[in-house]
């Protein structure tokens, strides 16, 4: 535990962006890298989990960007402030001057205009629901432009001002399907080519705005290699220089890989076992039972066997994230407590139930450490029946208000936070109560009136401070009355290359550390 | 002759249609696409919204109706999950497939052929056996952890070929044997018994009785009879690995059909699906009508029977 | 299958030429899937987070606790082998049932009365076998939930149209004989027909048949468990541990080869056996 925090900050140490690896000169050489999964889109409205924004990041750019240490950046908004009233909130954004699409266009106020449109079209767009709380969008000159929010939404702040720069222009010009095939964006990379399941090629963009971060190689292949195995052959073969995800079981070996560089962060997902406290009968509706369930599970002992130590464990929020308090530990492991409370709530034999579990590797590992949380459940008393679930069963499984079972029994089940991790947006979906239609608890099967004062305050707040607190306090009740679920770790990924010939310094968003902004060739 | 040709390519549209119906009925059984296109925080208004641009609101037999009758125009729908056409993502994926099916026939034929003829030459002794073991070796392994043993010892051990990736022919190996170890001990069998069918004849004995040097009659005389029936198994293989190698394309991050099919599966992408089980279904029924036929023109019972 | 073994030994030239090694070997698997968890020295599913990747015995490391090492979680890697030999048959067993009982009776139902029934038959085998099997596998295990039911579900539906066709053959060539011909003018039922002149004929050939099927439905099982939609916890099957051991193979080598080991072995005999059941009871059947 304590190496991971130590290994942990010197990774965020190591990343600080104290030296600028970039050179202002145009870049030349060609650099392989090799990502565990493909995006399926270069779309930023289309996009729909977490593996779309790992090239959506080399493209396209956002307001305000998380540099290496965490830390949020002025990124293309030069400026930005939030006015207006306490009920009728204005974001008041300059744009930075100089920033150009891969085409050429320089970027307005104009072509957020545009963005912002596609993004609210839910014709067009998946993030609709992001955008609802807006109530216009004002072009005050070319870089220059406000939003009208009819609610305050302290999400918009967090998501980066969300806004992507997207070329109006360029867009009209080629229509959808044309910017679908070949997209152009204000990122340090341009698209050039797309084989799907084999391989992507980009391009470094000579007029990228930022000449202090930028890429240090001009061409750019990425391989798609799924296979753990074979993705590692590739870069012990030499035939890519750059791996995305290292096997947990690897981990240890390539750290001492000579010629090798490795890169080790929480890659800004949350896992944990949801329980199901809303059905009319169900033993976890008693708050006992639930935390025996948490008492019962060896969480550090599967960490560090099943996950090689590739997880980092958290409680309610993970380090770095508003509202995280030091003081607030996991729960211990502890079976004889989880018997007593077991025995206290009317179970002193314990009880059957049916356990879910997925099985796609959408992190890895996740089958292991879900049998071996149910071992634990099932050795104090939970006796699971385990049910395996592949991804798309598993996806709809935690959704509400679709036909079918509902979500009876312990649930393996995952909600990032992101990176730098906020847990607003996560929590109003699977810890707020569900309210069909409103927009909240859509994937939540909890249900406290006290949790979900604080969650809507919670939305409200734009101090940070103010909303930090309340975020804290949140955090406090739903680990006490252990609502939302039974929060379990957060994996880590790992990254290796080659020490004498690439240069890469992570950024942690877009693109979930998977982002090249700093990828080069040293000289 | 006309009358059978005609009457099988009936059939065949047939086995192709109910092929496209059923699996197009039990895909929308396998669950509900749109909640794998959407962020997990999605509102149900917008998977509703997604739901009625793909047109999956509508009944099940109109949906077909439409996917048939932009089928015959040869638009299969866009993949819902790279928003490019499923047409188009399926015979980009051609090429790849093809080679690696060639590949993996030849390898199996490279080593049913001289097997199956050495074994036969020493039928009953202790070679026959060692040989008929060794092929049959393809059919007791699963072609995954074959896989997974030749990246193992070729290329991270040894470093003589590349793991991954649609290349050069070195790229190409690995796969093509990892693929076709399987059908080995099947040709093989069949080499054997065509080679002892022909071996006893009187038209070998006397050829040794000339003098004609072994080999000669080994490979031109008596291999010959082998030659037509394993081409035949050859053409029913062809079709199989077109469609299925999918194990050995998942291993390798080979991008072919048989991996565009069964991941467009998983993430429920029924456009992609459909297009891919039509045209393996198309190649199957192909490849049967080709055999049934060049059947039909050597045999005249079969052709009356039917 | 022990009976139509013992029924095998009872020819008088049976004996001679006998693969013996691959007939144990079966053998041991019947008897391990018969006797199940006694024989195993510990519980197959026992997770021990303390104890595991232990290497086998004979490595630094490993102990007499567990000889052949214990997997990623902890499970005694030989329990879980013998464990997998009762899975193994149960699914073979049914499989080859089913398929084969399906596949036979539409085999001769088709090939006997001809006409509309048998194009019926022969469209359904050519729908049926164009679909890919593993999509059809993946599909019913999302519309299912994926287990030995669903495997065997699975795999009689893959496997009845090779029962079938090869069924249909041999009764296309019976049915021309004389004695059948006879039966039908004196009058004889249908039934009657198949199960006292037909079946007999080609009980050999399902014999066969059922033999070369076991690897086949081994390996299949092994490929779903490779997609995650095989058998599933707490059942253990060979193909599981497989899938579930591919990350393992650089640093804990047993965890992948044991299993892999043993449906080698297991396949090579039950493909061995079935060769020599075809060349000494039905050598026509070579073109298999």
């Amino acid at each position: 535990m304590r190496g991971l925090r130590v290994s942990l900050l010197a990774a965020f140490l190591f990343a600080a962006p104290r030296v600028a690896l970039s050179e202002e000169t145009p870049a030349k050489g060609d650099l392989v890298v090799a990502l565990a999964a493909e995006p399926t889109t270069l779309d930023p409205v289309k996009y729909a989990a977490g593996v779309d924004t790992y090239v959506l990041t080399d493209l396209f750019e956002q307001p305000l960007k998380p540099d290496p240490s965490g830390k949020t950046q002025n990124w293309l908004a030069e400026s930005w402030s939030m006015g207006g009233t306490p009920d009728k909130r204005i974001l008041d954004v300059h744009i930075r001057p100089g920033v150009t699409f891969h085409n050429g266009d320089p970027l307005t106020a104009a072509d957020y205009e545009f963005s912002y449109q596609r993004l609210r079209d839910p014709a067009q767009s998946r993030w609709s629901h992001r955008q609802a709380l807006i109530e216009s969008f004002e072009i005050i000159d070319s870089l220059h432009f406000r939003l009208h929010f009819r609610e305050p939404d302290a999400g918009y702040v967090a998501d980066e001002l969300q806004l992507w720069a997207m070329p109006k222009r360029y867009f009209e010009q080629v229509g959808a399907e044309g910017f679908a095939k070949h997209p152009v964006g204000t990122g340090p990379w341009r698209f050039v080519s797309w084989q799907i399941k084999d391989e992507m090629r980009l391009e470094a963009y000579d007029n990228y705005w930022n000449k202090e971060h930028r890429p240090g190689v001009k061409n750019l292949t990425i391989k798609f290699i799924p296979e753990d195995l074979t993705r590692v052959a590739a870069y012990k073969t030499g035939a890519v220089d750059w791996i995305d995800a290292v096997p947990p079981a690897m981990v240890q070996e390539f750290r001492s890989l000579p010629n090798t560089a490795t890169f080790s962060a929480v890659d800004g997902n949350n896992l944990f076992i949801e329980l199901p406290q809303d059905l009319p009968k169900s033993p976890f509706n008693d708050v006992r039972v639930r935390q025996a369930a948490a008492y019962a599970i060896d969480m550090d002992a599967i960490i560090s066997k099943v996950l090689f130590g590739q997880g980092k464990r958290y409680a309610e929020l993970g380090e770095g994230e508003p509202g995280y308090d030091p003081a607030l530990k996991p729960y211990p492991f502890d079976q004889r407590k989880a018997r007593e409370l077991l025995r206290a709530a009317g179970y002193p034999n314990g009880f059957d139930t049916s356990c879910y579990n997925l099985t796609t590797p959408r992190e890895p590992n996740m089958k292991e450490m879900g049998e071996a949380v149910f071992a634990y459940l099932s050795a104090a008393g939970i006796r699971c029946r385990i049910v395996q679930m592949e991804y798309g069963a598993w996806i709809t499984h935690g959704r509400r208000g679709r036909p079918g079972q509902p979500l009876d029994g312990p649930t393996s089940w995952m909600w990032g936070h992101g990176v730098p991790g906020d847990a607003g947006t996560p929590w109003s979906g699977h810890l707020h109560s569900y309210e069909p239609g409103k927009g909240w608890g859509d994937s939540s099967h909890t249900s406290d009136s006290q949790a979900d004062t604080l969650l809507e305050q919670a939305r409200r707040a734009l101090d940070p401070a103010h909303r930090a607190d309340l975020l804290r306090q949140i955090a406090f009740r739903k680990h006490a009355e252990v609502l939302g679920g039974i929060t379990t770790y957060q994996p880590l990924v790992t990254f290796a290359w080659r020490a004498d010939t690439v240069k890469f310094q992570p950024w942690p968003w877009p693109g979930f550390w998977r982002s090249f902004q700093e990828l080069g060739r040293k000289q | 002759m006309i009358r059978l040709i005609r009457r099988r390519i009936g059939q065949g549209l047939v086995s192709i249609l109910g092929a496209s119906i059923i699996i197009f009925v039990i895909s929308r059984l396998s669950g509900d696409p749109t909640t794998l296109l959407v962020p997990p925080e999605a509102p149900p208004e917008t998977i509703a919204a997604i739901r009625a641009t793909l047109g999956l609101d509508r009944p099940i037999y109109m949906q077909y109706a439409i996917f048939l009758a932009h089928a015959l125009t040869g638009d299969f729908g866009i993949s819902y999950r790279w928003q490019t056409p499923a047409l188009t993502l399926i015979l980009d994926r051609m090429p790849a497939t093809i080679e690696l099916a060639v590949t993996g026939l030849l390898f199996s034929v490279v080593i049913a052929t001289p097997t199956g003829v050495y074994s036969a030459l020493h039928r009953g002794g202790l070679i026959d056996r060692a040989c008929r073991v060794f092929a049959m070796l393809g059919q007791a392994m699963p072609a995954f952890w074959v896989g997974l043993l030749l990246i193992l010892v070729f290329s991270i051990h040894l470093n003589w070929l590349p793991a991954f990736g649609f290349g050069g022919i070195s790229h190409v190996v690995l796969p093509g044997i990892a693929l076709g170890w399987y059908p080995v001990a099947a040709q093989m069998r069949i080499v054997r018994s065509a080679m002892l069918d022909v071996l006893d004849s009187d038209h070998i004995l006397v050829s040794r009785a000339l003098g004609t040097p072994e080999w000669l009659i080994v490979w031109k005389y008596a291999f010959r009879n082998a030659a037509v029936p394993l081409l035949t198994m050859l053409g029913v293989y062809f079709a199989a690995m077109l469609g299925g190698a999918f194990v050995v394309e998942t291993i390798f991050a080979w991008p072919g059909v048989g991996r565009t099919v069964v991941e467009a599966v998983f993430s429920r992408d029924f456009p992609v699906v459909q297009a891919g089980v039509l045209f393996t279904s198309i190649l199957f029924v192909v490849s049967n009508l080709l055999v049934d036929i060049s059947y039909g023109l050597v045999d005249p019972r079969i052709r009356d029977d039917r | 299958m022990i009976a139509r073994i013992a029924a095998l030994i009872r020819f008088p030239f049976g004996l001679r030429g006998a693969p013996w090694l691959p007939l144990i070997v079966l053998g041991a698997v019947l008897v391990f899937a018969a006797g199940g968890e006694a024989f195993a020295p510990q519980d197959p599913n026992g997770l021990d987070l303390g104890v595991s990747f232990h290497p086998p015995c004979w490595q630094q490391g490993g102990g007499l606790a567990n000889p052949l090492g214990t997997d990623n979680l902890g499970r005694d890697v030989l329990s879980r082998i013998i464990a997998g030999c009762r899975i193994s048959v149960i699914v073979a067993f049914y499989a080859i049932v089913f398929s084969g009982g399906i596949g036979a009776l539409l085999g001769m139902v088709s090939g006997y009365f001809g006409g509309k029934a048998d194009a019926l038959l022969m469209r359904l085998i050519e729908i049926q076998q164009s679909i890919p099997a593993i999509a059809l596998a993946l599909i019913l295990a999302a519309v299912l939930e994926p287990g030995l039911n669903t495997v065997v579900i699975v795999i009689v539906l893959t496997y009845w149209s090779w029962y079938a066709r090869i069924i249909r053959g041999e009764i296309l060539a019976l049915k021309g004989r004389d004695y059948i011909a006879f039966a039908r003018v004196a009058g004889v039922g249908t039934p009657t027909i198949f199960f006292r002149h037909l079946l007999p004929n080609i009980r050999n050939t399902l014999l066969v048949l059922a033999t070369l099927q076991v690897g086949q439905v081994i390996l299949f099982e092994a490929t779903l468990s490779f997609l995650g939609l095989g058998i599933q916890q707490p059942d253990v099957s060979w193909g599981l541990m497989l899938a579930d051991a591919r990350q393992y193979i650089t640093n804990a080598w047993w965890t992948i080869t044991m299993p892999g080991i043993a449906i080698m072995l297991t396949c090579l005999s039950a493909n061995l056996v079935g060769d020599w059941l075809r060349d000494l009871l039905d050598p026509h059947l070579r073109q298999l």
